[in-house]
């Protein structure tokens, strides 16, 4: 359901294009790669002669699209491109020469074959500065061999999970899903509430602590120590798993959370991001002291990196050159802006957008596609070119070099006034799909499609981790940036439930879909269909046998 | 010196529509390319999620619709319902005093004795800048330590007091 065989459908050529191929083969293609000139931008031009300009045979003007004949390299303008043919007979393959695109004279339409493209890629692989070390080829870089490890230890606990939920499913109350259940609001604690009901159902975290992958008696043992937050995690979902259906009171995990990040022990509206960015790097900090290891580079082996850490790439280009230098920075979590760009005035004044108005809707691939856009660096911020030598205007793009098993999705709603000193929220409403594809903000993707998407095997690209996610938690904000509250939505087992503090309730997946996100949850599409499979609910039937089930109460998720 | 008349005009509009042309065409090919090679084929799930999306915020906004109701005087799916402040009775880890739920995170406060105000400003922003990136935004001047929103009861006036918040 998740692998693609092949990234590209080879498209079939064009009867003229095969009959040219069958006729000349390379020749045209080699001849033409000596006349193709790599722009620092990455695209590939053709250009015979470095000071004339091109000009059609014809009609002797050089604006326009202008098309090289493979055969025999005359030049022709689109309006006289037939003419070519009609008077040679056979020329029928040109190239445009400002996009180094094959097009078909007859058919009069682009053609694709990847035996050109490979030959363009192998010319903007020799040309631009760096060659293959760089420019986002990663030739023997560090995932490549480093097969991903995919939730070794995660998948195995399921079996014990799953009899773990089955045993304690004797005391549910009613055929609700396990782990459903309210968190008492301890005095502004919603922003807590909400992060901790996402958590409890993350898949990787679900089935390790419910798996007692923690054990509390071993860790005090070990550490020795009176607190342990990991502990105090392991007894909220043995508490929130248990089947008891009255609201929990997370008292002791709200002390144990102060007692370790005593800057944001307040009784005060705080954020539900920066709530869950604290809770990770705790978890983080006390595993590493268990498992002895300190790793800071993406691969730690807590279970909260194993969950949600993923690798950022950053390439920055010389604007003058095209060399570029590669960084790359694990992330728990991706921050996206708003893309406000297609706002019309009206929504700038914060009016209420008519409902018939179908532009100008922000949606969450816009603020990816933002993320992952190339954004020039303003002159102030010049950098170091290593090719030039000196400083020089760059451009900057980020892209996803590997993806979490857990996707956390923050949307920024905050905004800046330098002018007026002042911040404040943005109400605007983000369109999100249940699932979500995140193959175009890889960083194979990104690095393609620099390259014009030319149908070329770049070496990395055979991730076994998947890019399909499922949502399964929406952390919703409503009201203003000083005081607001939060709710999370879950969804079990295809069924939306809204989490508001102690007050579970059944909701319609269409309330979902209109709220008002603030943090989404996604987790990859495999975890999410054995995750809904686990979590059945067995109904107490009337002859009290808690493991028999009736009919509609222990469907597969679809 | 260059006095523009109409000459200059067309030459300029002549200019202008050879550059439009070209970034047009350039665009198509670009989208032709992605089409033939299938780089989109999730065209019609996004629309899907999109019309999917539109709908519910349809369906949310119109008034003659019961919606979503106010969950906090209710009855819930476990049929049961609550008090606004939380009233379960325990004892606090700290001092042993018993308190109710919905007062124990202001009590624990003055209880542990981490001040509110005093070391916040500061230290906040140093943590939250671990673990994160930097991105300049040309268009949102944004501060890492500052994007977060707050919850609480209400009864601050906002400095934007005309930004009030409307259902979609």
């Amino acid at each position: 359901m998740c692998a693609r065989n092949s990234l590209y459908t080879n498209p079939k050529p064009c009867k003229h294009l095969a009959d040219y191929k069958l006729r000349h083969g390379f020749n045209g293609y080699d001849s033409l790669q000596n006349c193709l000139k790599i722009t620092p931008n990455g695209r590939a031009r053709v250009d015979k002669h470095n000071t004339k300009i091109p000009r059609c045979n014809f009609c002797n003007g050089s604006q326009g699209r202008l098309y090289i004949c493979l055969i025999c390299s005359a030049i022709s303008c689109s309006s006289h491109i037939l003419l070519h043919t009609q008077s040679e007979k056979g020329h029928e393959v040109a190239v445009d020469m400002e996009r180094s695109e094959l097009y078909c004279c007859l058919c009069r339409d682009q053609v694709y074959d990847p035996d050109f493209d490979k030959v363009v890629v192998s010319k903007q692989v020799k040309d631009l500065p760096g060659g293959s070390k760089s420019n986002g080829f990663e030739g023997g870089c560090d995932g490549s061999s480093k097969r991903k490890r995919l939730d070794s230890g995660i998948g195995l606990d399921l079996k014990k999970s799953k009899l773990l939920i089955t045993m304690r499913d004797r005391r549910a109350k009613s055929c609700y899903p396990l782990g459903l259940r309210g968190l008492n609001n301890l005095g502004s604690t919603c922003f807590m509430n909400s992060v901790l009901q996402a958590l409890l159902h993350a898949p990787p975290l679900r089935n390790y602590f419910l798996s007692d992958r923690h054990n509390s008696f071993q860790c005090r043992k070990k550490s020795g120590e009176k607190v342990c937050l990991l502990c105090d995690i392991d007894a909220l979902y043995s508490a929130m798993f248990s089947g008891d259906r009255t609201p929990y009171s997370p008292a002791q995990f709200l002390y144990s959370w102060w007692q370790h990040s005593s800057n944001l022990a307040s009784y005060e509206e705080q954020d539900a991001h920066e709530f869950f960015i604290s809770v990770l790097d705790v978890i983080h900090e006390k595993e590493s002291k268990m498992l002895n290891s300190r790793k800071d580079d993406g691969y730690c082996q807590c279970i909260a990196h194993r969950a949600f850490s993923g690798l950022l790439r950053s390439d920055v280009t010389c604007i003058s050159c095209g060399f570029t230098s590669t960084t790359y920075d694990p992330c728990v979590d991706i921050s996206l802006n708003l893309d406000t760009s297609i706002l019309s005035p009206s929504d700038v004044a914060n009016k209420p957008i008519k409902p018939d108005e179908k532009t100008g809707v922000s949606t969450l691939s816009g603020c990816l596609n933002l993320f992952t856009g190339a954004e020039k660096l303003g002159s102030d911020q010049k950098l170091h070119c290593q090719n030039c030598q000196e400083l020089r205007d760059s451009s900057k793009q980020l892209s996803i070099r590997r993806l979490p098993l857990v996707l956390c999705l923050h949307i920024k709603r905050v905004e800046h006034s330098l002018v007026r000193k002042m911040s404040r929220k943005i109400n605007q409403y983000l369109q999100f799909p249940f699932s979500l594809d995140m193959t175009p903000y890889l960083s194979s993707s990104i690095t393609r499609n620099r390259f014009g998407n030319r149908i070329f095997a770049f070496e990395y690209e055979n991730s076994d981790s998947c890019a399909e996610y499922e949502i399964f938690s929406v952390i919703a904000h409503s009201g203003m940036l000083e005081s607001g509250h939060y709710v999370t939505y879950l969804r079990l087992k295809n069924q939306w439930y809204k989490c508001d503090d102690a007050w579970v309730s059944e909701v319609d997946e269409g309330i979902v879909r209109a709220s008002q996100c603030y943090m989404l949850f996604y987790v990859q599409k495999p975890l999410f269909y054995k995750a809904n499979e686990d979590t059945r609910c067995v109904r107490i039937s009337p002859r009290r046998d808690p493991f028999s089930s009736t009919a509609g109460c222990s469907s597969n998720a679809k | 010196m260059f006095v523009p008349n109409e000459d200059n005009t067309q030459l300029s509009s002549h200019f202008f529509g050879d550059l439009l042309d070209s970034v047009i065409v350039d665009v198509a090919s670009e989208s032709h390319r992605l089409a033939k090679l299938g780089l989109d084929r999730n065209l019609e799930e996004e629309e899907e999620e999109m019309s999917l999306s539109a709908q519910a915020r349809a369906r949310v906004s119109d008034p003659s619709n019961n919606g979503e109701t106010n969950g906090k005087h209710v009855v819930d799916i476990f049929g049961q319902t609550y008090p606004s402040v939380a009233s379960k009775i325990f004892e606090c880890m700290n001092c042993g005093r018993s308190i109710a739920a919905g007062r124990f995170a202001p009590h624990l406060e003055t209880c542990m004795g981490t001040g509110r105000k005093a070391r916040l400003k500061v230290t906040r922003s140093t943590t939250s800048a671990q673990n994160r990136y930097s991105r300049g935004s040309p268009v949102l001047t944004y501060s890492l330590s500052t994007n977060r929103l707050s919850n609480g009861t209400p009864g601050v006036a906002g400095e934007y007091s005309n930004d009030t918040y409307k259902e979609p």
